[in-house]
C-alpha cells in the first residue's frame, strides 16, 4: 500500500519557495545582480524540492508516488514563480509604483508638469537601456543601440502577441 | 492528476477566449474583459470538476491526488496561476511593458537608436510623454490620484498604496525616489 503523497509534496515545495524568497530578498538587500540572482536562487530552491522530494517518495514507498508527486510539486512550484516575480517586479521598475511614492515624498502633491519632467524624460530611457544592455537584450555600439539575437527573438515574440492580440502601440 | 489535467484544458480555452476577445471585442478596459472571461472560466471549471469522474476514466488510482478537496483546490490554484501568473501578466508586458516597448521599437527600425531618438519616437512614434501620460492615465482610473486644476494629488487609497511600497522598498534597501 502507498501512501498519499501529494500533502507532504506540497510542504516541501511550499518550504523550499520560501527558502527562494528569503534568498532573493537577501540578494536585493546585497545588491547582487536583480536577473541573475533571482534565476539561480530559484533555479537552486527548485533543484532542492525535487531532491526532497525523491528523498521522501524513496524512503516511503520505494518511489512508487513519484508519478504523481513530480509534477504537482514542479506546476506548484512554477505557479507560486509566476505569481512572485511579476509583484516583486512591480515594486522595482514600475512607473506608476515610482510617481506614487515621489507624491508621497513630497506631501501628496505635485504639478503634473514636474512629474513630466521627472519620468518621460531622456534620463528614464538611458536608465533602462543600460539596464537591458546589462541583460543581454541589447548591445551598444558606436552608432548606438541594436538588438542581440536574444533581444531580437524576445521583440518578435512580443511584437507577435501585440499582433494577435490587436494591442495597438503599447508600452 | 485530474487537477492538472482539468486545469491545462481550461487554460487552453482560456487562452482562446481572450484571443478572441481581444481581437473581435476589444473594450476600453481589456484587463477587466480578461478578468470577467477568467471568473466565467472558473465557473466552468468547477462544473467540469463535478460532472466528471474522480479518474477522468482513465487515470490510475495512483494518480489520483486525495483527499478531493485537495485535488479541487490544487485544480483552482493553477488555474488561477496560469491567468494572474501568465495570461494577464503577458498582456500586462505586451500593453504596458516599457522595456519591451523599447526592444520592439528598436527591431523595427533602421534608425540609429540612442536616448534622444527613443524619448521622440518610443511606442512606434509616440514618445515618451504619451508613454508617461498613459501611466497617469491608470492611475487616475484606478483613483490612486487625483487632478486638481494642474497638480496630481494622491488620494487616502493612493496613500495607502504609496506607504506599502515606501514600506517594502525600504526593506529590500532600494534606492528611494527623490
Amino acid at each position: 500500500m502507498t501512501l498519499n503523497p501529494v500533502p507532504a509534496t506540497l510542504i516541501a515545495v511550499a518550504i523550499w519557495f520560501l527558502a527562494f524568497v528569503c534568498l532573493h530578498i537577501v540578494g536585493l538587500r546585497s545588491r547582487k545582480g536583480n536577473v541573475q540572482w533571482l534565476v539561480l536562487s530559484y533555479a537552486a530552491c527548485c533543484a532542492a524540492t525535487l531532491v526532497t522530494i525523491v528523498t521522501l517518495s524513496m524512503w516511503r514507498d520505494s518511489g512508487q508516488t513519484l508519478l504523481l508527486s513530480i509534477p504537482i510539486a514542479l506546476l506548484t512550484s512554477t505557479c507560486l514563480f509566476v505569481l512572485y516575480v511579476p509583484a516583486v517586479y512591480t515594486i522595482l521598475t514600475s512607473l506608476s509604483v515610482a510617481t506614487l511614492i515621489l507624491l508621497r515624498r513630497t506631501d501628496g502633491r505635485m504639478p503634473e508638469t514636474s512629474l513630466y519632467d521627472r519620468f518621460a524624460t531622456r534620463g528614464i530611457i538611458q536608465q533602462r537601456l543600460c539596464v537591458l544592455v546589462g541583460a543581454g537584450y541589447l548591445a551598444e555600439n558606436a552608432c548606438g543601440f541594436s538588438l542581440t539575437s536574444r533581444g531580437r527573438a524576445l521583440a518578435r515574440a512580443f511584437a507577435f502577441i501585440k499582433r494577435l492580440w490587436c494591442l495597438g502601440p503599447g508600452g | 492528476m485530474k487537477a492538472i489535467i482539468l486545469a491545462t484544458a481550461m487554460t487552453i480555452v482560456l487562452l482562446a477566449v481572450v484571443t478572441i476577445a481581444l481581437r473581435f471585442h476589444q473594450t476600453a478596459q481589456p484587463a477587466k474583459q480578461m478578468t470577467l472571461i477568467y471568473f466565467g472560466c472558473v465557473i466552468l471549471l468547477v462544473l467540469a470538476w463535478f460532472t466528471t469522474s474522480v479518474d477522468l476514466g482513465f487515470l490510475a488510482p495512483s494518480l489520483l491526488i486525495e483527499p478531493e478537496w485537495l485535488d479541487f483546490s490544487l485544480m483552482l490554484f493553477f488555474f488561477t496561476a496560469a491567468f494572474f501568473g501568465g495570461a494577464l501578466q503577458l498582456y500586462n508586458l505586451a500593453d504596458r511593458g516599457f522595456s519591451l516597448r523599447i526592444l520592439i521599437d528598436v527591431e523595427q527600425t533602421t534608425h540609429t537608436i540612442d536616448a534622444d531618438w527613443l524619448v521622440a519616437n518610443y511606442g512606434a512614434g509616440k514618445g515618451l510623454t504619451w508613454m508617461y501620460g498613459k501611466r497617469i492615465e491608470g492611475l487616475l482610473e484606478t483613483k490612486l490620484v487625483d487632478r486638481k486644476a494642474e497638480m496630481l494629488e494622491l488620494t487616502s487609497k493612493g496613500e495607502r498604496a504609496a506607504d506599502v511600497f515606501l514600506a517594502v522598498r525600504r526593506f529590500l534597501r532600494l534606492e528611494p525616489y527623490s
